[in-house]
């Protein structure tokens, strides 16, 4: 990098330690593009190499010192002047001077605590990178490396399903239920929906998993919502005291965890939306939160073991089923 | 309308042909992709053929039309499934991936097509991916949609439904019982989709809808044949889960098209040997339908089919713990009671076809056929019917219920040891009544029934008292004459059949039947009677022949020409006179001929009664002229008459026969006379013929005289010839008074007047007749060395 054609000029190279076993992940970037990255977790020490090559061997090169940080910063889009950081690790690795010939300096950041997940949102942008500089008179040479975060969470201890009964009065009234109210991103949404009362003319009814992404405080909150799945689950009209299956895979679909609250910036939110549409296409629908987390790998199993995954069904703790059950015994 | 029929037509082929279009475009795209093995690619152009199957456009033939051109296209994709697993290629997830699709038509379909291949190809997860299977077909709750996607699933399975005898790998889960609840639960959800149906869109739109659900029916039947081929499925699966499983769902839809449907279906499906085991509660259950449904329908198929499994040549028959007969007869008098609007010809249809299993599996016990009998009484009483107009349905049912036992026995003595088959009879009205009493008359003449004891005369001729007597209830104006006639003429042919080989009770039995019959009125007893009459003679004769072992047999025949004679002049109370004179003729003769102690009196008291018809009862001129002639006739042939009972009846015949109006009849009758005069017999002269020749030829000249008068030309000729020809008998019988001068007088009167005739067909009968004669002469004289006639100086 050479303004006046001559002089000395260096590049940087950031070199991970484990980088040829480390795992990479896709992660969308702010232009929507897909790209690998080095994946880390919170705690885990990020160390490598930085790589100084001199443009010019055997010419001195000047140096005001070099460093290398590790950040971790939230920048929102409606603020792109101040960024965030929550994480900002420095290490010096040369003391002011010269570099006769290309050089490597080792790092290490040890147990980096890094305690949000990469986010690449609507308005908000969470991300963790490496930032190599070499300081120098006129222009710093700086080198960044993002890297991907995710954020283990350990297996909820209270995960009761969600149950509820709603209904228009003397018009329809269901009963649905969700077996957890805690999903890991491959995990599969079972449940059932109980129909208590049918008066409306019912086309189809639909799933829809919603993520909403709130930014800024007090009166500058801003929401964005975008329908992640849309998923038939009925055809038809039911009568009462039908009982439909819900099974909805995670996998498929891009999310993240659920994001509470981050740093005090912005959160993500995911939400399960009940659609009944009837033959005048009205919508009906009920909406309710469930939280994602993300789980370690899953290991892999054998080809029934996959398909008794993928088979499974809630059998169902609503109330609902055994009353229409003893009311059509009472019936009969 | 049918304009826009035929335009509705247009649009659903229209609309068919694009979606069947669009599925040939995606289909072949899948099997491109599936050969360069791009399984993704290839599912997602699966699901968009599948995505055709969501329309609402089409009407159901339209529907299957497309099905079944999808499901062609999915066994494609199966099959290569398959093949790729079986080759180790297996697919991570596939079962998961499949449930992206974020439409459920197109998820489902292939989520059964995938699972099928798991289930083939990993047979460990057989056991959760059918039952999921038929679980997640919930989801679709659209009838027609739902009804087609579960019947591919039924469709998909069959081959992998676990079943008893089965050879499976290790690990391999599932058995019988999740094979029987899968079938059971898809059955149950899609006649529930099938029921539904009916209660969707407008209410003017029922018949159409209902003739749709009638094409898709099969569609929901198609699960119990699946069940009934399940090796598993035996007697006792069947009895405790399968049959209750069904019978629920058919009983609670409360769908009078659907039950009906089912019940039948289920009798055809399964076998007869599950039916016996399993009646009371089928049974049962067909009490509990629905008022529309035609129960009756139902109930016949079973016994039917039953009926025809006990008489299957080759079958094991109805197992003796099973009382068949004993569990329908309560099971359909339960239906019957609970079914307080079922028409009563179905009431009496239902009995029908009990009668009929009771004959076909019990031909035995007529007490079966008296049980189905009584129940069907006790029901007309309960219903308090009258008289059933013969054109009414229950009416016709009855009848159909009463010819069973009549055509099956064909013995109606056996029909008369059922108690309440006449109580029953009584129900007719009376063109029924007749119509049946002629049938079981008809019956017993056809199978020679013979009836040998009073009392069963009685009960016949109680039975078939509408032939016999006036009804109470009979139409006023006259029957047609020729029906009534043919109709009494079977009664009288029925008479023949009352018989009984001891000559006791056949006269008891005659008896009898004079009762019934004597009550009949003037217009039955001219049929009736006469029978009797003749079967009296005939008991007479037959008392005869037993001379020699009953002593008191002249008694007897007395008694018997006594009761012919009080028969006969019932006759002539009813104004009739010609038929009981030939009676009394017949019973002269008879009596003659028998011979009892006091036979003369009565032949001559009969013949007497003859006399006396003829003389104030006929006055027709040709009547009397055939009257006298049967009285002289018989007389001639009577040989028991002594000379003091002989010449007055002899003379009161000459004279009656010179009393005769006409001329003509006067000179027949009279020239018939003659024959009295010479072969009558007088028990005097030991049954020799009288052989008077003066008295003879007193007779032909008085004809001659008579016919003299005659001013007719032509029949006087004809007189003429017929007196020549009478001499002629007596010149050949050797009465010597009869001369060949005699005989040529004769024949030249007539060649005399023959000429003088005007040429007619009736004179040429006449010459024809003559000439005969003549040539009968001519015969006799050149054979006349042959008999003792002398034919000396006959002029021909």
């Amino acid at each position: 990098m050479s303004f006046f054609g001559f002089g000395q000029s260096a590049e940087i190279d950031i070199v991970l330690n484990d980088a040829e076993t480390k795992k990479k992940v896709e992660h969308k970037t702010e232009d929507g593009k897909k790209d690998k990255y080095f994946l880390f977790y919170d705690g885990e020490t990020v160390s490598g190499k930085v790589n100084v090559t001199l443009k010019n061997p055997g010419k001195r090169f000047e140096h005001q010192g070099i460093k290398i940080e590790f950040i971790g910063q939230i920048e929102l889009y409606y603020d792109r002047g101040n960024h965030h950081e929550f994480v900002s690790l420095v290490k010096d690795l040369a003391r002011p001077g010269e570099l006769t010939q290309s050089q490597t300096f080792d790092f290490e950041f040890t147990h980096v605590e890094k305690p949000y997940e990469s986010y690449t949102g609507q308005n908000v942008k969470l991300r963790y990178f490496l930032r190599a500089t070499i300081s120098r008179r006129l222009n710093d040479i700086t080198k960044e490396m993002d890297i991907v975060v995710h954020t283990l969470s350990t297996y909820p201890e209270l995960n009761s399903s969600i149950k509820m009964e709603v209904g228009i009065e003397d018009c329809l009234h269901i009963e649905f239920e969700y077996n957890k109210s805690k999903y890991h991103l491959k995990d599969v949404i079972v449940g059932k929906i109980y129909f208590l009362l049918v008066r409306i003319k019912i086309k189809h009814m639909e799933i829809d998993i919603i993520k909403r992404e709130t930014t800024g405080t007090g009166p500058n909150v801003y929401h964005e919502n975008d329908t992640i799945a849309k998923y038939e689950i009925m055809d038809g009209a039911p009568v009462r005291g039908e009982s439909i299956p819900i099974r909805l895979f995670l996998a498929g679909y891009e999310m993240t965890p659920t994001m509470r609250d981050i740093n005090k910036k912005f959160s993500v939110r995911y939400y399960l939306n009940l659609v009944l549409i009837d033959e005048e296409e009205r919508r009906y629908f009920k909406q309710q939160e469930i939280t994602l987390w993300r789980k370690g790998d899953i290991v892999r199993k054998s080809m029934s073991h996959q398909a008794a995954i993928a088979s499974q069904r809630f059998e169902g703790s609503a109330t609902a089923e055994k009353a229409l059950a003893q009311a059509k015994e009472d019936s009969n | 309308m049918p304009a826009t029929q035929q335009s509705m037509q247009d649009d659903q082929e229209k609309l068919l042909d694009e979606a069947v279009q669009a599925v040939k475009v995606q289909s072949f795209q899948m099997k491109r992709c599936l050969d360069k093995n791009k399984l993704m690619d290839a599912l997602k152009h699966a699901s968009n053929t599948l995505g055709e199957l969501r329309t609402s456009m089409l009407s159901p033939k339209s529907y299957y039309e497309l099905y079944m051109a999808i499901s062609d296209e999915l066994h494609y994709l199966e099959i290569y499934l398959t093949d790729e697993f079986a080759k180790g290629r297996k697919v991570a997830d596939l079962y998961e991936l499949v449930q992206y699709a974020g439409n459920i038509i197109p998820r489902l379909y292939l989520l059964i097509t995938v699972g099928v291949v798991y289930v083939k190809s990993f047979s460990q997860s057989r056991r959760d991916i059918l039952k999921d299977l038929v679980e997640m077909c919930r989801g679709v709750q659209h009838p027609l949609r739902g009804l087609f996607l579960r019947n591919y699933l039924l469709q998909c399975t069959r081959n992998v439904l676990p079943d008893d005898g089965e050879v499976t790998e290790e690990g391999t889960t599932g058995d019988i019982n999740d094979s029987v609840d899968f079938v059971l639960l898809n059955f149950a959800e899609m006649n529930k989709l099938w029921v539904r149906m009916q209660h969707q869109g407008h209410s003017r739109d029922r018949e159409k809808r209902e003739k749709e659900r009638q094409e898709l029916r099969i569609l929901v039947g198609t699960n119990l044949v699946r069940l009934s081929q399940l090796e598993g499925v035996n007697v006792d699966k069947y009895t405790q889960v399968v049959l209750p499983g069904i019978l629920d769902q058919a009983v609670n839809c409360r769908d009078s098209l659907a039950q009906e449907y089912l019940m039948e279906c289920i009798i055809q499906v399964f076998p007869d040997e599950f039916h016996l085991q399993t009646l009371n509660s089928f049974l049962r259950a067909c009490a509990e339908l629905h008022q529309n449904v035609n129960v009756k329908n139902i109930i016949i198929a079973l016994i039917d089919r039953l009926a025809l499994f006990a008489h299957r040549e080759d079958g094991p028959g109805i197992p003796a713990d099973i009382k068949l007969f004993d569990v329908f007869s309560q099971q359909v008098a339960s239906v019957i009671q609970s079914r307080q609007e079922m028409p009563s010809e179905d009431v009496v249809s239902l009995q029908v076809s009990l009668i009929n299993l009771a004959m076909k599996c019990y031909p035995d016990r007529i007490d079966y056929v008296d049980k189905v009998l009584e129940t069907t009484l006790e029901i007309f009483n309960k219903m308090n019917l009258e008289h059933m107009a013969t054109s009414s349905a229950v009416s016709k049912e009855l009848m159909r219920l009463l010819k069973i036992p009549v055509d099956i026995y064909n013995n109606i003595l056996t029909v008369l040891q059922l108690q309440h088959f006449h109580p029953l009879f009584e129900y007719f009205d009376y063109e029924s009544r007749k119509i049946m009493s002629s049938y079981m008359l008809g019956n017993t003449l056809d199978n020679n029934t013979v009836i040998k004891a009073q009392e069963q005369v009685d009960a016949v001729l109680k039975l078939v008292s509408t032939l016999i007597q006036d009804q109470p209830d009979q139409p006023s104006e006259d029957p047609d004459p020729e029906d009534f006639a043919e109709e009494q003429n079977l009664v009288g042919r029925f008479i023949h059949m009352l018989h009984s080989e001891d000559p006791d009770q056949q006269y008891m039995i005659l008896n009898t039947a004079r009762k019934h019959f004597g009550a009949g009125g003037n217009q039955r007893i001219r049929f009736t009677l006469p029978p009797l009459v003749f079967a009296a003679y005939q008991l007479a004769f037959r008392y005869k022949e037993s001379s020699s072992v009953d002593e008191k047999w002249e008694k007897k025949c007395q008694k018997i020409f006594s009761f012919a004679h009080q028969t006969i002049s019932a006759l002539i109370k009813a104004e009739l006179a010609e038929l009981p004179l030939r009676l009394f003729l017949q019973g002269a003769l008879a009596a003659g001929e028998i011979g009892f102690e006091n036979h003369e009196t009565v032949a001559y008291e009969f013949m007497s009664q003859a006399f006396s018809l003829y003389e104030d009862e006929i006055s027709d001129s040709k009547a009397q002229l055939s009257a006298i002639t049967l009285i002289i006739g018989t007389f001639e042939r009577s040989k028991c008459f002594s000379e003091e009972n002989h010449e007055p009846l002899r003379t009161q015949c000459a004279l009656a026969a010179s009393k005769l109006l006409k001329k003509a009849d006067q000179c027949r009758a009279v020239g018939t006379c003659a024959q009295l005069f010479w072969s009558g017999r007088s028990s005097d002269k030991n049954g020799e013929e009288i052989q008077d020749e003066k008295r003879v030829m007193e007779c032909l000249k008085k004809a001659l005289k008579i016919a003299n008068q005659c001013m007719d030309s032509s029949l006087q000729v004809q007189l003429f010839i017929e007196i020549l020809n009478r001499y002629i008998y007596f010149h050949e019988k050797q009465n010597e008074a009869v001369t060949v001068q005699v005989l040529n007088q004769l024949i030249q009167k007539v060649q005399d007047d023959l000429p003088n005739l005007e040429a007619c067909e009736e004179a040429e009968l006449i010459k024809k007749h003559f000439h005969n004669t003549l040539e009968h002469l001519r015969v006799r004289k050149e054979s006349s060395e042959a008999d003792g006639a002398a034919y000396d100086g006959l002029l021909l």
